[in-house]
């Protein structure tokens, strides 16, 4: 560890509830827009199936998440994780995976609040508002994770009870609904759209597994962590689920396939007013509180590999007043604007899935590899013991790599250089690492050794004694 | 002493009981929700689903499954630890 973050520690007082807020602030905005090109691909049938196939593998991720989250109770989430468990090489990858996911998914959401901002009051230009936006977000996450994520969980709060409240209005009768729209777009382009519409399905949920990034500075990250990812992604189900019968019910699917913000378009064509203005305030805060935890958690995650100078330690110091990685929070903001400001968004949100599924491959493959090398199950290594694993970890890497695979239609140049990106963080790194010869320190965690790892010494004994 | 200790402990109870409520609370909306959507899409659209409605059927018994069994976890690791990390202190 860097010698920044002695003096100061990140401060431990979040609770489960701020877990909830971090994992579905980030991820609802999914649910408000951008999950309904899987009805361009499959139709209502397709985007169910996308759906319940990408909710499973998430479930399973959020399981893992909670398991390695509440064990470690580190900072750098997936990073961390990998790094223990796998190696140098797939943990700066994952690292770096986790970095550029979240912050294209802030330059997304910035873009947006200043679109809906200028919608509203015309006179205002879309470049000075995203700054602003970026800038205010990076400001409160300088302050402090606490004001951060309770700002999230109030904002992403009044935004899931505007879509409970208008689901339930709709089932109970109060919305007059449309069945036919499902049987006309159930599935527009055959049995081939059920599996092209699977490369949208991470959408409903990208970004969950973000909520275990915050363990390091949680009050009882062991309570904090299941708890908090598990309501967090029973949440998203529901919201998905409601999400995707509202739209399918009041909007046309040929019309759905290309909303920009579908649930909203959904409340106009109800008809009723308190609706049409609760999903368009939702919508909007969904992207603040979106762009809000994608700061914390792209700061978390280059802090992490700062700390392990992977990047240059001076990103590792901790504000000694506010107890905030301030400089790696601070960084946040040039990149997010560089991104923004490309001019290849959608090439960026591309880039910013695929990191996602990488990630989900390495996430599960970390949990198989602790389990390995931890297999005993006591209060301070394993205080979450996952269910039936490691079987569902296997099943979640199936289908991380079936729904990258599908990325190749459409997605082809993306994904290549996605592998070229990440292929060569994966052995710069494992060079760089092996000449300088770090180990893990399992004793500073509390922690016994692995197993194996007491023959592995007596072997590298021998072989030196050999050499000699 | 003793008084305090029960105090203690049923303060604990009252707050695991509370973490309980709310995630059989979450479970019940889930399966009520994601039953009811499922019904009222495949019933619309039986004549095209009605091939394939098994995929359906298997992802969302998988959904229910391990989050349920997930769930029963996290409240047993709480129970558990709840006095050795001192969770609602």
């Amino acid at each position: 560890m860097s010698e920044h973050n002695e003096a100061a520690s990140l401060v431990k007082t979040l609770r489960p509830f701020h877990v909830w807020a971090l994992g579905v602030g980030i991820v609802l905005v999914g649910e408000y827009m951008g999950w309904n090109f899987t009805v361009a691909k499959g139709g209502v049938l397709g985007s169910l199936l996308a759906m319940l196939v990408a909710g499973t593998m998430y479930v399973i991720i959020s399981l893992c998440a909670s398991e390695l989250g509440s064990a470690t109770k580190l900072a750098g989430g997936p990073y961390d994780w990998a790094r223990l468990f796998v190696g140098p090489g797939a943990a700066a990858s994952v690292g770096l995976a986790v970095y550029m996911e979240y912050i294209a998914l802030e330059a997304a959401d910035a873009i947006v609040v200043a679109f809906i901002a200028q919608s509203i009051f015309p006179e205002l230009q879309v470049f000075p508002v995203t700054l602003l936006v970026i800038a205010l977000l990076t400001f409160i996450n300088y302050r402090g994770v606490v004001a951060a994520l309770t700002l999230n969980f109030v904002l992403t709060m009044i935004a899931f009870i505007a879509i409970v409240a208008f689901f339930f209005t709709t089932a109970f009768g109060g919305v007059d609904i449309h069945p036919e729209y499902l049987f006309q777009g159930a599935l527009p382009n055959g049995m081939i759209g059920l599996f092209a519409a699977l490369q949208f399905g991470p959408w409903f949920y990208l970004g969950i597994e973000g909520a275990a990034m915050c363990a390091e500075e949680c009050k009882h990250p062991s309570r904090a962590v299941p708890l908090g990812q598990q309501a967090g992604m029973i949440t998203l189900l529901i919201g998905a689920a409601m999400t995707l019968y509202l739209c399918a019910v009041l909007i046309p699917t040929d019309l759905l396939g290309v909303s920009v913000y579908p649930l909203f378009e959904a409340a106009q064509n109800s008809g009723i007013f308190i609706f049409i203005a609760l999903l368009g305030l939702g919508t909007f805060l969904t992207c603040v509180a979106s762009a809000n935890g994608c700061v914390c958690d792209s700061s978390r995650s280059w802090f992490a590999l700062s700390r392990d100078n992977y990047v240059s330690s001076w990103f590792s110091a901790v504000h000694p007043r506010y107890n905030t990685p301030y400089r790696a929070v601070i960084f946040t903001m040039p990149v997010a604007i560089g991104f923004a400001f490309s001019g290849f968004l959608d090439q960026v949100i591309t880039f910013s899935i695929i990191s996602g599924l990488l990630c989900y491959v390495l996430i599960p493959f970390s949990l198989i590899r602790f389990r390995n090398l931890f297999p005993q199950s006591t209060s301070r290594v394993r205080p979450f013991v996952g269910p039936l694993q490691p079987y569902i970890a296997y099943f979640a890497i199936a289908i991380a790599i079936t729904i990258l695979s599908t990325l190749f239609w459409g997605y082809k140049y993306n994904l290549i250089f996605a592998f070229v990106f990440y292929g060569i963080a994966y052995f710069y790194f494992s060079h760089r690492h092996k000449s300088s010869n770090i180990e893990n320190n399992w004793a500073e965690m509390g922690w016994p050794l692995p197993e194996g790892s007491e023959n592995q010494r007596i072997g590298k004994e021998a072989m030196s004694i050999g050499d000699e | 002493m003793e008084t305090n200790n029960q105090a203690l402990e049923s303060k604990y109870h009252s707050k695991l009981n509370g973490d309980t409520l709310l995630v059989v609370g979450m479970l019940a909306l889930l399966v009520g929700v994601e039953g009811f959507i499922i019904y009222r899409i495949l019933s619309e659209t039986w004549e095209i689903a009605s091939d394939f409605f098994y995929l359906y059927v298997i992802f969302l018994g998988l959904i229910f499954l391990i989050e349920t069994i997930g769930c029963l976890r996290v409240r047993d690791s709480i129970k558990n630890h709840m006095f050795e990390f001192k969770y609602y202190d």
